[in-house]
């Protein structure tokens, strides 16, 4: 194994990456500014097209040299430069054959919309995310603790219990969603009851095993101490189920919104973002509908990361 | 974020449990095991309970309904609200009777265009064929991710990111993208369930493949194994069991993507169909009938999955 | 290539080629922030026949040396051949078992499974390899066992089922890293004599890497003892203990004086 310089690569692997990611931006803008960019004539198309492609190639190629070695940037840039190229080359490649926005709009279009909406969206967030979501997912949670402290104190619930929650995390929520809003109705409260009964039973699995994960070890001290039931659970039990719970909370988290969104395509009030994409992708409004998709998407990632960090904060020395 | 990520959707995989410890002379397959009592009698308790909590709730649901039917001059054939509450054409939560009633109308003729067995079966089908999509996918995509450091660099971010993300909010528009491009049927539906599946199944692959702890690739290395050799003797059986851990996940989430696949396109048949339908008639009791199959056939999904994994990962401890 | 494996009295070490020879080898990793010096001018040659170990306190290059000699890793500096070329082409030649500290047994293949995997990679005729693998199994004294599958056996049975999977191939020579490490003195005692055993039946030139001394002492011809920071040779102790050996060559006063040697060398280097 011989050790190169690294620096030399790595200055190719910018140049690649900055030529490439200059080269389909410029593509784009050069394209922007014809209005119909598909009447240059029969030839352009196929041109165009392998521009783009050359372009990607020289990309990949600065991707694959960014990503060698074990230093931050050739951990962060590689994925970072794949998206912002692949955003590049649809956008050129959307404009290039004047794709309608009614079938896939292309990335500036998705902006704009981003930015049309934005009360909307922002209303449709406040919905989706805060009401349903979020609410939604800490009902559940405290509910799914409470009964995994009670199950582990009466052992015959824990029997009778868990294999029913085991049974019920397979059972998709869409088969819920009608049934409940039928019952509730229209408003938000439906889809946080939805939310809270898929976020309880991971919880509620999770928490009774965390509970039991106690090392036999760590009892019999707690036992040679003569420590009463409640300093055991305080120091010995709880301690040793909370990253037990931090998993299903990272799990559930994510699927708090993903089922709000779903819960909504049954029926809402007229908000929420399932609503904006089920409505907006009957009227053809596909930039509306990615622009939904970005915002949730950018909640998700967002509530699983603070999740993480509070994981991260409460149990120290873990990763 | 890789590494947050990832633990979640491998819950105990590989290794052997509860191997014998002690001595050498110990015969074999004496794993000591506590045999527990039956859980049996717990759940009929819990079921039991559930059911004398569900009368009053009924009733107090339907209550409202009924005294508003009774004030309109409807003739119930019954008195009181609290009588009609179980006699409601359209109740809010349906009456064991009523549930039953709907319960053998929809499944008379088990294989009869509006019979629920028969769309369960076509929902079930398209899932399963886009859950052997994803894994096809899946795997090939894993091999690339665990074979190039710069190919895992640039993508396996972004799979991960996928994960806290609601993908399903692109299923109404993938379907009706599909149905644009001509595709129609069954086919799109599967599309869908596989793109949904794809995700946690590659993750889980890529993390199969790399799961050979550094001895066994050392003692492939001793034997000049070839990396074809290595691949199908050592890194393909040891991703076997995560492969099915995240099928199991992804088995669930594809089911709903199918059905809201089917709900955002022109469907002749599947679950979700009929529940389109339904929310339209306000059909509440079919609506329960159909949740109750869904539910089935979330359940028997992960089943039939949790088969397979037993029929081809023979070598593991029945758990 | 393939050596018999007829129980046949075991020759003492002979004059004339080494079967492995170490000459001024050097071996230095790269950490964050500098490098360390796991191996620095080591010299060795091991005959055929012999029974070496190596012995020393973790980080004094007792693995790094081995895994050397196995073409696990590549030297920085010096001479290394193995059979009477590199290393890499006795690797490729297959002339070399290798059994590891842990059984490192593949979890969905029996225990016949597992001992036949070597065959199969090495694609000896199709059907002879079940009937190797059964011999090796009754080798090692685990011939009813062939069906079980890993998580079924105690570890003393999985690291010999690792042994019999290492001689499967026939190979000359023997690499075994601790083997017998993570178990139990007893286990470890009923091993050691089993290995003896095999030793001497098969006439194999075995290196075996401890951290025992009583071990090292019971089972070698030879002692190398190395130190840490850097991984040096510190000496090395010819065993004069009577072929074949038992649990009475532990009583044998020699057998003190030997391990008492060894410790001194030890506590030398640690100094």
């Amino acid at each position: 194994m011989s050790l190169e310089r690294p620096v030399p690569r790595l200055a190719g692997a910018w140049g690649a990456l900055g030529l490439s990611g200059l080269g389909l931006a410029g593509l784009s803008l050069l394209l922007a500014r014809q209005e119909a960019p598909a009447q240059l004539g029969p030839a352009q198309p196929g041109l165009w097209l392998v521009g783009i492609t050359a372009l990607l190639l020289l990309g990949a190629v600065g991707i694959r040299q960014s990503a060698q070695g074990e230093g931050h940037p050739a951990r962060t840039v590689p994925a970072a430069a794949t998206l912002i190229l692949l955003v590049l080359a649809a956008e050129a490649a959307l404009r290039a054959y004047a794709v309608p926005t009614g079938l896939i709009p292309t990335p500036s279009k998705v902006l704009e919309a981003l930015w049309a909406a934005r009360t909307v969206l922002w209303r449709d967030a406040l919905t989706t995310f805060v009401y349903e979501a979020l609410l939604g997912f800490v009902i559940g949670t405290l509910l799914g603790l409470g009964l995994a402290l009670l199950s582990v104190r009466l052992r015959f619930l824990e029997r009778g219990l868990l294999p029913y929650a085991a049974l019920l995390s397979s059972v998709p929520i869409v088969a819920l969603a009608p049934v409940v809003i039928k019952a509730v109705g229209l408003g938000v409260a439906s889809k946080t009851i939805i939310v809270a009964v898929t976020v309880l039973f991971p919880v509620l699995i999770n928490a009774v095993r965390g509970l039991h994960s106690a090392q036999s070890m760590h009892l019999d001290l707690m036992h040679s101490y003569a420590a009463s039931a409640a300093q055991t659970f305080r120091d010995v039990r709880w301690p040793s189920a909370l990253p037990f719970v931090f998993t299903a909370l990272r799990v559930a988290a994510p699927l708090s919104l993903i089922n709000a969104i779903v819960a909504e395509f049954f029926g809402t009030e007229g908000r929420g973002l399932g609503f904006r994409i089920q409505i907006e992708v009957g009227k053809f409004g596909l930039d509306v509908v990615w622009a939904a998709i970005v915002v949730a998407s950018v909640l998700g990632i967002s509530f699983y990361l603070v999740i993480s960090l509070i994981e991260r904060r409460i149990l120290p020395g873990r990763r | 974020m890789s590494e947050g990520g990832s633990g979640k959707w491998v819950v105990g995989s590989g290794n052997g449990q509860g191997r014998v410890q002690g001595m050498t002379t110990l015969p074999a397959s004496t794993p000591r095991r506590v045999r527990r009592p039956s859980n049996l009698l717990p759940m009929l308790a819990v079921a039991v309970f559930a059911a004398l909590i569900y009368w009053p709730v009924m009733l107090f649901a339907n209550q409202g309904a009924a005294q508003k039917a009774l004030d309109s001059g409807a003739d119930l054939g019954c008195k009181t609200a609290l009588a009609c509450a179980t006699q409601l054409r359209n109740p809010v939560i349906p009456a064991p009777g009523q549930f039953w009633v709907g319960m053998r109308s929809l499944s008379a003729q088990p294989f009869s265009a509006t019979a629920a067995p028969y769309n369960a079966l076509v929902t079930g089908g398209e899932t399963l064929l886009g859950l052997g999509l994803a894994v096809v996918v899946g795997l090939a995509l894993a091999t690339l991710l665990v074979r190039s450091r710069s190919f895992e660099r640039a993508t396996l971010p972004w799979l991960v990111a996928s994960q806290t993300v609601p993908v399903v909010a692109l299923a109404p528009m993938l379907a009706v993208l599909l149905g644009q491009a001509g595709v129609q049927g069954f086919l799109p539906k599967a599309l869908i369930a596989a793109y949904i599946a794809f995700f946690p199944v590659t993750i889980g692959m890529a993390q199969g493949l790399r799961s050979p702890d550094p001895l066994q690739r050392d003692l492939m290395q001793t034997y000049r194994a070839s990396g074809p050799q290595t691949f199908l003797l050592l890194q393909l059986p040891a991703s076997l069991p995560y492969l099915f851990t995240s099928l199991k996940v992804a088995a669930t989430a594809a089911l709903v993507g199918s059905i809201v696949a089917e709900i955002s396109t022109i469907s002749f048949s599947g679950l979700g169909k009929m529940l389109a339908e339904n929310s339209r008639a306000s059909d509440t009791v079919a609506l329960w009938v159909i949740m109750v199959y869904g539910a089935a056939l979330g359940i028997a999904l992960v089943a039939l999955i949790g088969l397979l994994e037993r029929a081809v990962t023979r070598w593991r401890p029945v758990a | 290539m393939t050596h018999s494996l007829l129980p046949t009295s075991h020759s003492p070490p002979h004059s004339g080629p080494p079967i492995v020879s170490v000459r001024d080898l050097g071996m230095i990793f790269p950490v964050p922030g500098g490098q360390t010096v796991a191996l620095q001018d080591a010299n060795l040659e091991i005959m055929p026949g012999e029974f070496i170990s190596l012995i020393g306190p973790s980080g004094c290059g007792k693995t790094t040396l081995l895994r050397l000699m196995a073409d696990l890793i590549s030297p920085t500096s010096g001479q290394l051949t193995v059979n009477g070329g590199t290393p890499r082409q006795a690797r490729e030649a297959r002339s070399y078992g290798y059994v590891f500290q842990a059984p490192a047994l593949m979890e969905w293949r029996n225990v016949l499974g597992n001992v036949r995997l070597p065959l199969d990679v090495m694609n000896t005729p199709k059907d002879s390899r079940a009937a190797r693998a059964r011999e090796m199994l009754r080798l090692v004294g685990l011939e009813k066992f062939e069906r079980s599958y890993p998580w079924q056996l105690s570890g003393g049975m999985q690291q010999r089922v690792s042994i019999a999977r290492a001689l499967a191939p026939g190979p000359a020579l023997l690499f075994m890293d601790e083997p017998f490490g993570a178990l139990d003195e007893i286990t470890r005692e009923n091993l050691n004599l089993e290995l003896l055993r095999l030793w001497r039946e098969t006439g194999k030139t075995v290196v075996f890497v401890t951290h025992s001394i009583s071990e090292a002492v019971f089972l070698s011809s030879r002692v190398v003892v190395m130190t840490a920071r850097p991984g040096k040779i510190e000496g090395i102790v010819n065993i004069d203990l009577p072929q074949p050996r038992g649990e009475e060559s532990r009583e044998d006063p020699r057998f003190f004086q030997y391990a008492t040697e060894i410790r001194e060398l030890l506590r030398r280097g640690h100094e």
